[in-house]
Formats: C-alpha cells, structure tokens, sequence
C-alpha cells in the first residue's frame, strides 16, 4: 500500500531497484491514460477532445513544476507555447516539414530563447521573477502580433499531423508525450540532479558556497520547461489547425501555473492531476450556462484553502486516517 | 607554507569604506582568527575572501592563484568553503539529505549518465551516503540523522553547518562566528569540533567577536577596527597589544580573554 | 507635444492611485496581489451599476465602489489570507492565493455583469484649452479627484495613527508587534485600504474609457510593471512608476501604434531590471 501510495504520489521508495521503480511509478498513470480514458471516451470525440487537451497542458504544466522545484514562481510558459506554437505553424505552412520534425525543432527554439532570456533574469526571486516572466508573456504576445512578414500574427490552415487522424490517435499520441514528459520530470525529480534543485529552492546562497553552479543549474532547469510549453504550443497549433497571438495571454501562464499548485508542488503528479481535475471541472460546469465561471472560481479557492498543499496531499491524509481506522 | 593571502582588500559600500586596505596570510594546517570589535567590518572581510561580494580593491590568492572575481561556487571547487552564521541549513531535507546533497564538487558521472543512474551515478550516490554518516558521526550528529533539519534543536544546527562544509572537501574552512551566543559548556565542545576539523586536515579561518574560545583555539589572529587591520600576531601578543586593548575597551566594555 | 503631456499627466494620477493600493498590500502584508486589477474592474463595474441601471449621482456610485471594493479587500484578508499564512508551508502560497481570488473576482463579475464593455455618460460636458492641448471637463475631473486621494493617502499613512501604524508594520514586523500593535487589525485595514484605492482608480476610470469584466489581468499587469520600475514597496517608488509609465504609455500612443509601445515598455522594462532589479527607490536586497 505504501510503495504504490508513493508511486502515485511520484516519490517511488528509495530502496527499490531501478527498473521496478520506473515501472511503479509509470503503470498507475499508463492505466489511467491507455485504458481507463481511452475506453470511457472511445465513442465521444467531444470528450476525447478535452482529454487530449488536459494531456498536453499537462505536459506544459510539468515543465512549470520544475521551475517551481528551484523555487521560482514562472509565469511564463504561454510565452513559450506560444513560440512553439509558431515555430510549428510557420515550418510546415511555409516549408512543408512534417510534424514530427516541427515538434522537436519547436523544443529545440523554445530551450534556446528559454536559456537566452532565463539566464539573465533568474537571477531575479520571489514576487520579482513572477512579475518578469508576466511580462514576459505579454511581450511575446506582442511581438508576434507586431512581427514583420506575419500581418498581425494568425497563421490558419496549418496541417494535421501525418498519421493522427483520428480524435483516439491524437489522443494516444498526446498521452504519450505526457507519459515520456512525466518519466522526464520524475526521473530529474528523483535522482542527484533533483536533489541540487531541491537545495537551491531551500536555500541559494548555501548552496553556493558547497560549490553548486546555481545559475547553470536553474538555465537547465528552465530551458526544459521552456522546451515542454514549446512542444505543447506546437501540439495545439497542430491540433487546432490555426495559431493567433492571443492563443496564450498572461490568463495562460498563469492557468499552467495553477495547475501545478492545486495538484501539489511536493508530487510530481501533482501538475497531472491538478490540470485534469480543472479541465475536467471546468467541462461538467459547463451545464450550469452562467455559473461555469463563479463556480470554477469558487471551487479553486476551496481547494486552496482546505488543501493548500495541493490536491495530492489528500491521500496520505486519507491513508493515515483510513489506516488507523482500521489498526 | 602559505595556502591563502589576502593582499590589500578593501571594500567601500557609498562613502562608507568597511574593509581598508587588509592584507595577512594563512599558512597550511594553522587556525587563524580575525576578530574586531562589533562593525568592525569582519563579516564584510569574511564575504570578501568568499566571493559572496567582489572588493572594491585588492585581492585573495589561494595557492598562488588569485581567486577574487571568482564566483562563490568556484571558489568552493578550489577548495575555500564557508559556513553561515546562524542556523543555515537546509531545513525541508534531513540532517542525512543535507550532508549527501552538499557532496556535489564529488560527482564523478556524467549528467545523462546520472540521469539514467548509470553504474557511475549509483556509485557517486553510495560514496556520498557513506561520506555523510562518517562526517555526521565525526560531529557527534549520527544519532539524528534522519531527522529534518526543521526540527532539530537548535544546538544542533551549526554542527550540520559545519558538516555542510565539511562534505565540500574544503582544503581551507571559513567559519563564520562559530561560537556566537554559546554558553560556555557549549564553546568547549565547539572549540574540541574545531580542534577535530583541523586534525583532518582542514585550516581554519574564523571569524569571531567573542574572544575567550579565540585565544585558547587560535594559532595567530589578526584584529581589525574600523576596517583597518590593528594588530597581528600570536593569542599572547594580541593580548598584550595596547592597540588592541584601546579598540576593545573603547568599543565596549568587553574584557579580552581570561 | 502639451497634448501629450495632458495626456500623461492624467494617466500618471489614476495609475498612481493603482500603484499605491498594490504598494500599501504588498508592504503590510508581503502579499503580491493578483486580483488588484480584478478590484479595479469591479470598482469601475460597480459605479456603471450604481449610475446606469440604478440612476444614482456619480458621487455616490465612487463612494460605493470605494466602500463596497474595501470591504471585499478585508474580508478576503480576513477569511483567506491569514488562514492560508498560517497553514501553508510555502511561501508562494500566498501568492497563489491571490491568483486564486483574482479568477473569483473576475468569474464572479463575469456571472453577475457578463463580458461587455461597460461606461457611463460623461459626468461634466466642456473642454479646457490649455496652449495647443485639449483636456475635456470630464478629464480634468478626473485628474483632480485622483491627485486628491493621492494627497488624502500620503497624508493618511504619515500623519495618522493608524497610517503610522500600517507603515511601522511594512518596516519590521516584529518590532512593532512588540509595540504593541494590533498587526491583525491593521492587516486588514491596510488590505482593505489598498483595494479600495483600486476600486476607486476603477470608478474614476470608467468615465473616460470604460471597463469590462475581463481588464483585470491587464490592469494588473500595469500595476506590476509600476512597482518594477519604482521598486516593491516603497511607496515613493510607486508614484515614480506611475509617472514613469503614464508617461511612456502617452508619448508611445501619440508616435507608434499602442501595441508597440508596450511591446518596447516590456522589453526597456526587462532590460531595466536586469541592471537594478530592486526597481529605483527599492533597496537592494542582501
């Protein structure tokens, strides 16, 4: 019970081999993705549809989780699905290339203006580094909205992926970019490289002086998650055939944002969880017209308030109860 | 044989000049303290041979090599690590993690090979566990741990500071009022920790205000006022030094060493 | 060029009624608020009620979006953010907290007021003319109320009791709890001070060029870049990032298209901050 509550929870226990670490901590959410959606929805495009959603924004979120994990709030990230997102549209509307090339060129673009700009400005904490990055998605907005050669920014008809034409084939490929995005995270997570992040969130300044490269290890950290929203802003454009740049506003950096902390910082799941559960909301609100909004708001600060530390953090609580209950 | 020499350092802040013009060695092996009265500019000094903040002139030379303009956590790879003062540790890890995670000047694998916990990565990990209990255990902290740093008890936490350091292999150890606040039973068996650290073979640099563990732990000192070094030499002669008695008792009405 | 200047100077005194709300939450309180620009929005929405669909004075809709917007501001210290400062074990909760009861504000405006773009007839007709500048009555209403609640709240947190208290608290917490102070009280206060200071830049807003339910994250977003470039927390700071911005926001308008402006405002802004990222009056930090 434990070792499957902590594979769950992403924090596999330490004593287990490798292999069967990776693999605890894989098969609760390969279930989950392979088939317990794939046959609730097989026959609902609609949902399917929302499903492949949540699984790229997951993936996004990932990414802003490991900022979180060196203590830096990110608001971000739409600025770089949105880079993505055009690095995709502009490759194969203008030059033909197939999607599976866009999407790691996608990565590839976002880690390196991720790292360009990242290195300079996290230096900036705290409320400073939010506000920054804030920006930094409005700037981006703007800037492909003033972009010369794009005539105010859209790029339609951008095509879909060979291969994926289906609602369920897109889906099995967006959940298994978030399988692979969530093997990523946990696996940095878990090992050294997780630990110095760790150290570097508790405290900078001492983990300086033990001889830790700070300032490389928070780029690398931010390149990956600059990368993930690349190749999730790559997906949509794909996905959604069409790219603007109000596709991500500020309203986005800080969803992907949110996701993370309602799921729980402590858990690598917890921006898995976090984005379904809110995705999930927000769909079946939607029967309740002009309440959808209010609700969705009112749920949010609910689970802010009663579970500041995230959603996940519900289990163990439940466990502990449940198991002493029962001794 | 000189391991560190400071040369000149000075550090203005505005008009205000907080470090002027100090220059001393350190020789392999020996314990050196600075003490000054309090604003002497110790803590400035003692972030300036760091590189936690650059002189305005002068420089540091650790082996022969100058180090200042150096980044903090080059300085630590060269081999000249701190210690903070108060209880910096850190407090979500326990005492364990902490030690384990300060060991990264050791990695021997490569980050995809630590990535895919390569033969090379387990063993950096195995080294550093076993690495962390031996310092743990040197410092009298093996009983606890596992506890997390948060709730360890205060007494408790400059030894993991220390033991922090310690795990960065520092050839040169710059303590950061070690004895601040400590009663005397307490200076005693953090004056014995220093004692130990020495013996394996770490010189120690020490930055202290209050004195008596000073002069029964200290090979030399050097006093400072003002910025400006005042004196220099063994415990005895500092003691002695009119200058030095003049700076203290114009400070404050604190008695040097018994 | 005057007309830029009208233009600026009138940008500047309602922005700086924003940046001094923002300024006295995050000193008092160490809380960046999110939703300050959701309290705009809901003072501007509030005085559109209280004078379209109720037909009431225009003072009396100001006073209510300043009542009713404050109120909202303590009770949300009150209920959320103190339970969340003593439970969470991390400090950007309260941040996320914030987020959190701007996305309330902001769907809650959606529910009641819907998405459209809300304004009020002008309050005063004419227009002055000052060399080649034009500044319509309306404006000019406007720039004199904001630089007299600007004036009521510097003299409010030097020369009163409760002003001092709140500005003892943003100095050192601890100090001034020893004072006995009752920091719980004057928490809240502050809290509600501050939003209602955004309440008020809303309802002035409104009656130059409307508001709707969705301007929140933008107005925040100004206000974020106002206390950047002053530096957090420092209530001086916060004027200077008003004039700053208003000003660049005026001269931008009136020689590039708006978007650029605040494409080069955002990129000076990143550049600025890269050399003295504790903003200009901020002190650096250790």
């Amino acid at each position: 019970m434990a070792a499957s509550l902590d594979a769950i929870a992403g924090r596999a226990p330490e004593r287990m081999g490798g292999v069967s670490r990776v693999l605890l901590t894989l098969l609760p959410l390969a279930a989950v993705l392979y088939g317990l959606i794939p046959v609730l929805f097989a026959g609902q495009p609609y949902w399917l549809n929302v499903m492949t959603n949540g699984a790229v924004l997951s993936f996004a979120s990932l990414g802003v989780w490991l900022t979180f994990a060196i203590g830096r709030v990110n608001i971000a990230q739409g600025a770089f699905a949105l880079l993505g997102g055009y690095v995709t549209a502009l490759l194969s509307t203008l030059y033909g290339v197939s999607f599976w090339l866009c999407l790691p060129a996608s990565a590839l673009v976002a880690a390196l203006v991720g790292a360009a700009i990242g290195w300079p400005l996290l230096r900036l904490r705290g409320i400073y580094f939010a506000m920054v990055t804030l920006s930094l998605t409005e700037a981006m907005r703007l800037a492909f909205l003033n972009a010369p050669g794009l005539g105010g920014g859209g790029i339609l008809n951008i095509p879909r992926p060979a291969g994926l034409d289906t609602p369920l084939a897109f889906y099995l490929f967006a959940a298994t970019l978030l399988l692979a995005g969530y093997l990523l995270v946990w696996r940095l997570a878990t090992s050294r490289i997780g630990w110095v992040f760790r150290s570097m969130r508790q405290n900078e300044e001492l983990a300086l002086s033990i001889g830790i490269d700070v300032a490389r290890y928070r780029v690398v950290a931010f390149a990956i998650c600059s990368a993930m929203g690349g190749v999730a802003g790559g997906c949509f454009a794909s996905l959604q055939q069409n790219i603007y740049p109000a596709s991500y506003t500020v309203s986005d950096s800080i969803n992907f944002m949110l996701y993370c902390f309602l799921g729980g910082l402590d858990f690598v799941l917890g921006p898995i969880v976090g984005t379904f559960g809110l995705v999930i909301a927000f769909e079946l609100l939607r029967s309740i017209q002009e309440y959808q909004a209010l609700l969705y708001g009112i749920l949010m600060i609910v689970v802010m308030l009663f579970l500041p530390n995230g959603v996940i953090s519900l289990f163990p609580l439940l466990v502990r109860r449940f198991g002493r209950g029962a001794s | 044989m000189t391991l560190l020499s400071v040369e000149g350092l000075t550090r203005r802040f505005g008009g205000l000049v907080a470090v002027n013009d100090v220059s001393f060695t350190v020789s392999e092996g020996e314990i050196l303290s600075v003490i000054g009265p309090n604003g002497a500019g110790k803590s400035t000094l003692f972030k300036l041979i760091g590189s936690f903040l650059p002189p305005s002139a002068g420089r540091v030379l650790f082996e022969g090599a100058v180090v200042s303009g150096l980044k903090p956590n080059q300085v630590a790879r060269k081999g000249i690590v701190r210690t903070f003062q108060e209880t910096t540790v850190f407090k979500e890890m326990t005492a364990l993690q902490n030690v384990v995670v300060a060991h990264q000047l050791g990695v021997t694998a490569s980050p995809l090979g630590t990535f895919f916990s390569s033969a090379a990565a387990r063993a950096d990990e195995r080294r550093f566990r076993d690495s962390a209990a031996e310092i743990l255990d040197y410092l009298g902290l093996g009983h606890v741990k596992d506890v997390e740093a948060r709730n360890l008890p205060h007494g408790y936490l400059r030894a993991l500071g220390i033991a922090i350091a310690l795990a960065a292999r520092p050839r040169l150890l710059l303590l950061d009022e070690p004895f601040a606040g400590m009663n005397p039973e307490e200076t005693d068996r953090a004056v014995a920790m220093v004692e130990g650290i020495r013996k394996r073979g770490v010189t120690v640099l020490l930055v202290e205000h209050d004195m008596r563990a000073v002069m029964r732990i200290s090979d030399r000192i050097v006093v400072i006022s003002f910025g400006s070094k005042i004196a220099e030499g063994s415990p005895e002669a500092v003691r002695a030094d009119p200058a030095v008695v003049e700076a203290y008792l114009g400070k404050d009405d604190e008695t040097i060493g018994h | 060029m005057e007309q830029i200047l009208v233009n600026g100077t009138i940008l500047a005194a309602n922005y700086a009624l924003i940046a001094l709300g923002i300024t006295l939450i995050f000193s008092i309180m160490n809380v960046l608020n999110f939703a300050h620009g959701q309290m705009f929005m809901l003072g501007g929405l509030i005085v559109y009620y209280v004078c379209v669909v109720l037909h009431l004075p225009y003072a009396l809709a100001l006073i209510a979006a300043v009542v009713i917007v404050g109120l909202i501001g303590m009770l949300f210290e009150d209920v959320f953010f103190q339970r969340v400062m003593r439970i969470s074990n991390r400090e950007e909760n309260t941040m996320l907290l914030a987020v959190g009861t701007s996305l309330l504000l902001e769907n809650a405006a959606l529910s009641l007021f819907g998405e459209k773009q809300r304004a009020i007839p002008p309050i005063v007709s004419g227009v002055y003319r000052i060399g080649n500048a034009f500044l319509p009555a309306s404006r000019a209403l406007v720039l004199v109320l904001s630089l007299v609640l600007i004036a009521a709240v510097l003299v409010f947190v030097n020369y009163t009791k409760t002003g001092r208290a709140m500005r003892a608290l943003a100095q050192d917490r601890t100090a001034t709890l020893l004072m006995g102070v009752d920091a719980k009280r004057i928490s809240t206060l502050g809290f509600g001070l501050g939003a209602a200071l955004a309440g008020v830049a809303g309802g002035l807003l409104i009656s130059i060029s409307g508001v709707n339910a969705g301007i929140g994250t933008a107005i925040s977003t100004k206000a974020f870049i106002m206390i950047m470039i002053g530096g957090a927390g420092v209530i001086s700071g916060s004027l200077l990032g008003a004039v700053v911005l208003g000003f660049a926001e005026a001269i931008g308008y009136a020689l590039i298209p708006g978007s650029v402006t605040y494409l080069l405002i955002f990129v000076a802004l990143i550049v600025f901050l890269l050399f003295r990222p504790q903003g200009i009056m901020g002190k650096p930090a250790a």
